[in-house]
């Protein structure tokens, strides 16, 4: 049994916490948040203990593993106090929002003999695990053009941490992290990236980049990054190769669609589409972390590629502010 | 002053691109149009266009100029478009010529300035302009809709035409050739900006062969509005439509997106092995040749011009330069100047 400690009881801690409740062998244990308010209504739901101080809970909690779901700048100081104290690691992503974190964060749990994994949720996510199947099973061919999509609106957060770009870095590294993850996996490593955005550009709640990757094995690939348009959280992703091509938009994937009649109290009555599983993605990707802190396995994501990862948003937003192709 | 012309006469010159039977069709469903004739430099398949579309073939470039028509249609292979638009102004034909307008920007600006001396209207054959959804987004833009544009998407994909396409001794150019302009056209004329400079990454990753087929351009307009477009001959055979127009347009207010082709229904025969997309939407074909005829019978100005042709296909000499240096192009830079 595996005790976790969640640091950050935002959006993403909620979705750790309510992932943990489903675990046979992990229990959270405890909730620390900068607000006492938010620790203890998330700790309440799962009778965990909440924290507003990361001493105190170290001090007065025994657990295995710290979870940790901070606004990004934030990851690197949790990562080195959960590891100084023995505790395996899992961290949201982005990695870190410097390479440098990352590189410290690798180091501070090597040393301390601890598993770090970071939790690129998408790998488990069953049409991108599809995709690369396919792929990889030959289905398409070579691989040669890529374009996803990711986004909507502009997200909000603790103090809108993700408008302030020095510490989000933008939908460049807060929200695509997640295809750039899936792309290297897939794809191998990248050769360069090309980059246009209005990262930082002033305009207040939006966010869009348009990023062209060149792979190390000439795949091209093209990421739509958006936290400036309307009509709900839209995701697709298309793969052409020599043989065929496969495509996936999540607004075409929708087994579900519940719409209601407008009334006074229920708002306008727009038909909410959903794509339900039996299980969440993230349930099986925390799953699989615990289960390879029990059996002592190596997680599928390493840091190392989770760095990788950062290193490709932070020259795609390198090449945004230079106008310049960055080599990586 | 200028009298209208009724019927407009019009003949083609040749049907080596298989847009010419989609404009032939057009005209023989334009009542104040005549298609009065095809002259093709391979006389077999000019005289099979001829039966199909009951009109007459001629022997040559020259005689079918010699008839009393009015315009002409060009759908030649890309290279020799200057040499049938130059013979057909000189004869004081009016143009329309298929797309890329040239391949190259000398021949292009060759072309623009030996018609205006003749006092001939070229417009280049960008279909897209004319499919109701893309007008009204434009309108959507113009009207303020979604505020001030940021950033557009765009992507225009095919299976491998094969043929002529495919060798660069007649096409000039691959995929990035063949389907980068018509998206190119509707950037410019939705943001009303010109291009400044173009990025891209082009491989041949889908055929292997010495032409390329696959590609990503990124675009800077000269008012900051970024672009991009995926031009690509990535279809596969087995795909149950031609290809795909779609473009996403980003602004501070709101966003667009148009899929030009997606009015098709799904169409599943034990007649064919695999299922197909069959569009109902509007002829776009159609309605471009429409108004290129309407421009001749009135002696209107034509749009999409020769100018924008050429504007269009700035970004293609810019995106073959760009991936051969592996840096962002300057328009101005490759002969260009987005102002004239």
């Amino acid at each position: 049994m595996q005790r976790v400690a969640l640091v950050g009881a935002g959006g993403m801690g909620a979705t750790h916490a309510a992932s943990y409740g489903k675990i046979q062998n992990a229990k959270l244990v405890a909730v620390m948040d900068i607000r006492p308010d938010a620790a203890a209504d998330l700790a309440a739901h799962y009778n965990a203990k909440s924290f507003s101080d990361a001493q105190k809970m170290f001090d007065e909690v025994e657990f295995d593993i710290i979870d940790i779901c901070t606004p990004t700048p934030w990851h690197i100081d949790y990562v080195k106090i959960g590891a100084a104290a023995g505790k395996h690691v899992c961290c949201e992503k982005p990695f870190g929002r410097t390479l440098e974190q990352c590189r410290e964060a690798i180091e501070a749990c090597e040393k301390a003999g601890v598993t770090l994994f970071i939790a690129h949720v998408l790998r488990w996510f069953p049409e991108f695990k599809k995709a690369k199947e396919l792929i990889d099973f030959g289905a398409i061919g070579s691989p040669a053009v890529v374009r996803t999509t990711r986004g909507g609106g502009f997200p909000h957060g603790w103090n809108n941490w993700f408008a302030n770009f020095e510490w989000s870095g933008g939908a460049v590294l807060d929200l695509v992290i997640h295809d750039f993850d899936w792309l290297l996996w897939t794809f191998g490593p990248a050769e360069r990236v090309f980059a246009k955005g209005l990262y930082n550009s002033g305009i207040p709640e939006k966010d869009y980049a348009l990023i062209t990757i060149r792979f190390r094995s000439g795949v091209i690939a093209h990421v739509e990054a958006t936290f400036a348009t309307p009509g709900g959280f839209k995701v697709s992703l298309e793969v052409a190769g020599d043989k065929g091509v496969i495509n996936f938009d999540n607004t075409d994937a929708a087994p579900l669609v519940i719409g209601k009649w407008q009334t006074e109290s229920s708002g306008p009555g727009v038909p909410v589409p959903s794509s339900p599983m039996s299980v969440s993605p993230y349930y099986l990707e925390l799953q699989h972390f615990v289960d390879c802190i029990e059996e002592g396995r190596k997680p599928a994501v390493t840091p190392q590629e989770a760095m990788d990862a950062v290193a490709l948003a932070l020259a795609a937003i390198e090449s945004i502010k230079t106008g310049a192709p960055v080599r990586l | 002053m200028s009298q209208e012309i009724k019927p407009v006469r019009i003949g083609m010159m040749s049907f080596a691109h298989m847009h010419a039977t989609s404009y032939a069709a057009s005209l023989t469903r334009i009542p104040d149009a005549e298609l009065v004739g095809i002259a093709d430099d391979n006389p077999e398949r000019g005289k099979d266009m001829a039966k199909r579309f009951k009109t007459q073939f001629f022997g040559s470039y020259e005689e079918l100029l010699q008839q009393d028509i009015h315009a002409v249609i060009v759908c030649s292979e890309n290279i020799k478009h200057k040499d049938l638009v130059i013979k057909a102004a000189d004869a004081g034909k009016h143009i329309l010529c298929e797309k890329p307008l040239a391949t190259n920007i000398e021949d292009g600006k060759e072309m623009i300035n030996h018609c205006k001396k003749h006092g001939i209207r070229l417009q280049t054959a960008f279909p897209f302009r004319f499919s109701p959804a893309m007008i009204q987004a434009h309108q959507a833009v113009m009207s303020g809709q979604i505020g001030k544009i940021l950033a557009i998407k765009g992507a225009n994909r095919s299976k491998c035409p094969g043929g002529w396409f495919t060798d660069l001794e007649q096409s000039g150019g691959g995929a990035v050739m063949d389907l980068t302009v018509n998206v190119a056209d509707l950037i410019r004329w939705i943001t009303g900006a010109e291009i400044d400079s173009v990025y891209a990454e082009i491989s041949n990753r889908i055929n292997h062969k010495d032409f390329d087929d696959a590609a990503t351009l990124t675009l800077t307009m000269n008012n900051g509005v970024f672009a991009t477009i995926d031009p690509g001959w990535s279809k596969p055979e087995s795909y149950p439509f031609w290809g795909d127009v779609t473009l996403t347009i980003v602004g501070t207010d709101g966003a667009i997106w148009v899929d030009l082709f997606k009015q098709k229904m799904n169409l599943y025969s034990d007649q064919s092995s695999s299922g197909s997309w069959e569009y109902w939407g509007d002829d776009i074909d159609m309605l471009m040749v429409k108004a290129f005829v309407n421009s001749v019978a009135f002696g209107l100005p034509v749009e999409p011009s020769g100018e924008d042709g050429l504007a269009a296909l700035t970004t293609v000499v810019a995106a073959y330069e760009s991936a051969n240096r592996r840096i962002p192009i300057k328009t101005v830079d490759i002969g260009c100047n987005p102002a004239v």
